[in-house]
Parts: C-alpha cells; sequence; structure tokens
C-alpha cells in the first residue's frame, strides 16, 4: 500500500513538469493551428541556460527561470517575425510549419550539440537530491518545487487568459478566428504575443528541466513524443486538457514503470498517443479535429 | 436621400481566384431594411465579407457616409459603424455568454462603460441574464443567434449586416429573430439583411436587392421584389417547394 502511495506522488510530481512544457505548446497550437515540434528543443535552450548559470554562477535553477523565461520568449517574438508571419499567409500553413518547425529543431539540436557536447548534464542545486519523508513516503524536493512552480505559473497563466481583455482575445482567436477579427482583435498581435508566452513558457520548463532529468541536446526527441501525446489526450490547443493528460499519463507511467520497468513507463505516452487518435482523436476537451 | 453605404460594382474573390463578385452594386438608406435575394452561390456572404474587408476589393467602390472604405481591414470597418453577424455566427463556443458579450466591446476603450452597455443588453434580453455564466456553444440555435445580434449592439453601430440570421431555426424562432431586427431599427440601426427565406425576408424588408452570378439583377421596394414575376419564376417557385 504505501508503495501504491508512493508511486501516485512521484507520478504526481512529474505531472507539474510534463503540464508546463505541454501548455506552451497547446497555447501555440491553439491560437496559431501551428504543431511547433520544435517546442522541446526550445526547452532544451532553456535548460542550458539554467545549466551554465548554475555552474559558472552557482545560480540556483529557480532564480535563473524568469530569466530563461525573458530570453526564450524574446527567442519566440524574433522566430515569429522571421518565419511564422511571413508563412501565416500561405494557404498549406499548418503543413508548412510541421517541416519548419521540425527544421528549426534540427537545427536547435545541432548547435546546443556543438555549443555544450553531447555529454549529459544536470544541474545539482542542494534540493535536487534531498527529499521530504511523510511516514514512509518520501517526497523528491526538487520533483516536488519543480511541480509547485509549474503549477504556479500555468495557474498565472489561466487567470490571464480568464481575466485579461488581451487574454479573452487570446482564447477568442483560439475558438473562432475570423469572428475576432471582425470584433476588432488584432490576430497578428495574439499570434506574436501568445508564440512568445508559449516559448517563453517552454524556457521556464527548461529551468526546472534541467535538475528534475539529466538531458542532453537530442533528448528532445523524446519530449516531442511525450508532449504530443498529452496535448492529443487534452485535446488539442485545449490548456486545461493538456495539464490534466499531463497529470494522468504521468502518473499511469509511473505505476506501469513500477509493475514492468522503467522502459515500459516511457512507452505509456506512445500507447496513449495511439489509442486516443484511433478512438477519440479529440481528446478530452477538445473539438471535433481538423489535424489527425 | 444619400445613401448611408453605397457599393458600387464592386468585383472581387477569394485570394488569386476567379472573380465571385462580378458588378455588384447596393445602396443602402439610413434607417431602413434592406434585403439582398439570390440562389445560392450567388454571391450573397462574398458581398457582404468584401464590404468589410474580408477580402479584397479588386474593382469598384464602397462608401460609408460618403467616405470610402475600400482597403480597411475588418476592424477598421467596425470602428467606423459596420457590424457583421456573418453566417457562421461568429460566437465563441467556449467562452460564456457575458464573456461573448464583452468580446463584442473589445474595440471599446471605456470598459467600464463597456459593462454598463451589456448590463444594459442583458435588461433587454433577459435570456442572455439568465444564460450569462453558461458556454456560448451550449445555447440553442436561436439563442445563439440572439446572442449574436445582441452582441452588435454593444457597439450602438449605424449598420448592422446579417448574414441569414434564420438559417436552420424553427418558424417560431425565426419570428422572434425579425422581432429583434425590427428593435434594433427602433434603435436607429440600419439593417442590411441576406436572406435564403426569400418570402420571409422581403416581407420585413423597405429594399430588396436581387444578386445573381455576382451581379446585381434588379432592386426595388420589398413588396414589389416580392410580386415581381421575374423573382416568383426565377426564386421563389423554387424556394417555395424547399
Ligand atoms: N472561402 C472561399 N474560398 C473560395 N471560394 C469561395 C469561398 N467562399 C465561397 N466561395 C465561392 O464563392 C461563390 C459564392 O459564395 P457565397 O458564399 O458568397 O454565396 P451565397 O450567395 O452566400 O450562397 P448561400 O446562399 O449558399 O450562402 C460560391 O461559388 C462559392 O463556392
Ligand atoms: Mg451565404
Amino acid at each position: 500500500m504505501a508503495d501504491m502511495i508512493q508511486i501516485l506522488v512521484l507520478g504526481l510530481a512529474l505531472g507539474g513538469v510534463y503540464a508546463l512544457m505541454g501548455s506552451g505548446l497547446s497555447l501555440v497550437f491553439g491560437v496559431m493551428r501551428i504543431v511547433n515540434l520544435a517546442h522541446p528543443s526550445l526547452v532544451m535552450v532553456g535548460a542550458y541556460i539554467a545549466y551554465w548559470a548554475f555552474r559558472l554562477g552557482g545560480v540556483d535553477p529557480m532564480v535563473i527561470l524568469p530569466v530563461a523565461l525573458v530570453i526564450l520568449a524574446a527567442t519566440g517574438v524574433l522566430l515569429y517575425k522571421l518565419v511564422f508571419e511571413r508563412e501565416a499567409r500561405s494557404a498549406k500553413y499548418s503543413e508548412m510549419t510541421v517541416l519548419l518547425t521540425f527544421a528549426l529543431a534540427m537545427v536547435v539540436e545541432g548547435a546546443l550539440g556543438t555549443a555544450f557536447t553531447n555529454t549529459q548534464r544536470v544541474t545539482s542545486p542542494d534540493y535536487a537530491t534531498d527529499a521530504f519523508f511523510i511516514g514512509s513516503v518520501f517526497i523528491p524536493k526538487g520533483q516536488l518545487y519543480s511541480g509547485i512552480v509549474s503549477l504556479t505559473i500555468i495557474s498565472a497563466l489561466a487567470l490571464f487568459l480568464k481575466y485579461s481583455a488581451f487574454g479573452n482575445a487570446i482564447r477568442a482567436t483560439t475558438q473562432n478566428r475570423d469572428a475576432a477579427e471582425l470584433l476588432g482583435v488584432n490576430v497578428n498581435l495574439v499570434g506574436l504575443v501568445s508564440f512568445a508566452i508559449g516559448i517563453g513558457l517552454a524556457g521556464a520548463a527548461g529551468a526546472l528541466v534541467s535538475f528534475v532529468f539529466s538531458f542532453f541536446p537530442a533528448k528532445h526527441w523524446e519530449w516531442i513524443a511525450i508532449l504530443m501525446s498529452l496535448v492529443v489526450l487534452g485535446g488539442m490547443g485545449s490548456i486545461l486538457g493538456t495539464v490534466l493528460a499531463a497529470f494522468i499519463l504521468s502518473i499511469v507511467a509511473a505505476y506501469v514503470g513500477f509493475f514492468f520497468g522503467a522502459t515500459w513507463s516511457t512507452l505509456t505516452f506512445f500507447v496513449a498517443l495511439f489509442v486516443v487518435l484511433l478512438v477519440r482523436p479529440q481528446g478530452l476537451f477538445g473539438e471535433k479535429p481538423e489535424l489527425a | 436621400m444619400s445613401a448611408l453605404l453605397q457599393v458600387s460594382n464592386v468585383t472581387a474573390g477569394y485570394g488569386d481566384g476567379p472573380a465571385i463578385l462580378n458588378g455588384a452594386s447596393v445602396k443602402v438608406e439610413p434607417g431602413k431594411v434592406h434585403c439582398i435575394i439570390g440562389p445560392n452561390g450567388a454571391g450573397k456572404s462574398t458581398l457582404l465579407k468584401a464590404i468589410v474587408g474580408m477580402l479584397r476589393i479588386r474593382e469598384g467602390d464602397v462608401t460609408f457616409k460618403g467616405e470610402s472604405v475600400k482597403g480597411l481591414r475588418p476592424d477598421q470597418v467596425l470602428r467606423k459603424g459596420i457590424c457583421f453577424v456573418p453566417q457562421e455566427r461568429a460566437l465563441f463556443p467556449k467562452m460564456t455568454v457575458r464573456e461573448n458579450l464583452r468580446m463584442g466591446g473589445y474595440s471599446m476603450r471605456d470598459k467600464v462603460d463597456l459593462e454598463r452597455r451589456i448590463d444594459e443588453i442583458e435588461a433587454r434580453f433577459p435570456i442572455l441574464k439568465e444564460r450569462r455564466d453558461q458556454h456560448a456553444g451550449t445555447l440553442s440555435g436561436g439563442q445563439q443567434q440572439t446572442l449574436s445580434m445582441a452582441r452588435t449592439m454593444i457597439l450602438r453601430p449605424e449598420i448592422v449586416m446579417l448574414d441569414e440570421p434564420s438559417l436552420g431555426l424553427a418558424p417560431k424562432i425565426v419570428a422572434e429573430i425579425f422581432d429583434i431586427m425590427r428593435v434594433m431599427t427602433e434603435d436607429g440601426i440600419t439593417i442590411l439583411l441576406v436572406e435564403q427565406n426569400a418570402l420571409m425576408g422581403l416581407k420585413h424588408a423597405d429594399w430588396g436587392v436581387v444578386l445573381d452570378l455576382g451581379r446585381t439583377l434588379f432592386e426595388g421596394p420589398g413588396q414589389e421584389i416580392l410580386n415581381d414575376p421575374r423573382i416568383q419564376e426565377l426564386y421563389l417557385g423554387g424556394r417555395k417547394a424547399a
């Protein structure tokens, strides 16, 4: 019994970071219909920023998190202006962006490999190897903190989307782009801001990831598959759905890992992706999909 | 009387595609209800989209109060005082009724005034008040159309363009929709209506315009168009049976 609770706790703790990575991806998809395959490679950039800040200056990754967020958000603005805005007029926008983001992921991976080599890295602040105990159940501090910070950021995003005028414009654009434009929403600006926020969240997630997982430049390929499964199960473009999916799947993966071994744990996400696409392609909260 | 909105010989199409409008003209007089009729694919929706700048006008001109609005973006046309409710009703299905109304006033600076106007609208359309926290997507077709139309009134526009507001609604609900239209005209709003149901549309219209193959065939007072033998033959005959 204690084992079962222990696994639940570990699954929950990991769910937070996945949720944060997934919500950025989901936001960008919702507003711009871009399946950003480069999202996890940009998470990786955030992780390297945190890693080097820690290595060189001993800066806590959670302190560097806002910096990573801002740097990546600025990168997002540049990418949007240079690449995605121009493509937005193309009729084959969605298809084009799959290729573009795929290429971008490769470029980022190559650049990281060249700059930082392919060595496995992990940021190791004290709490990363420490744990709380409640009875016999232990809660790794690193995972707990990353989960709390993730949920805090996601909550801030949710409040912004629900209660600010611009946040409402973002949701409106997601749900009905033409209608939003007819009501005076500058949908191009909405695209730019959402993209910047989405990529900024990738940077923030990277800072957290840096002490939760060990990483190397090519690791993002594994994550894209995991993130796709979250976003698809949640319902493409639904942030709440993505967050729920992140918790559901990471808990299931934790149990699968316990009973069948770690290799099978990752497989949970891929099987979920496959099954959802076959059985309920709109996911938990999505509309009938245009994709899939 | 000088026209409030004048569409003159407009040619337009989607992207680089063929011209869908080929010399469409409409004259909109202040305070009146105008109804554009025409068969499927005549270009009625396309004409409204061209007026609000959702697609580029290739030739001809659109003037509002004597000033050209050709080449303006939809949000700029909106700010001039022309609201458009497209055929798809243009709601945000996963936002609440109240949030949908708020989006109607997105272009307003004064958000306090906006909230006040929304309260007014809720007072006039009690169903919207009753359903204020419900997602728009959960409303019935008639309620959705009511919300779309009520939402335009927040901006106190001069012209409201409605694309087939009665589409897919039961006759009793259609009557309610036309009642809302009457309320709008009482508020001094000029209406440009597109109706598939020509009988219904023309009956409520001061002025009728017949569009086919992207051009204006003829126009005249609603009753006259209704009784015009060409119409009887061309459109109403088949439509009645349908
Ligand atoms: N988004 C689009 N892209 C390309 N062509 C379009 C588009 N929308 C409509 N068309 C074409 O333009 C023509 C006119 O369509 P439009 O929707 O304006 O007709 P309509 O008079 O409103 O018809 P209905 O009564 O069916 O609503 C049709 O031939 C249609 O195929
Ligand atoms: Mg139409």
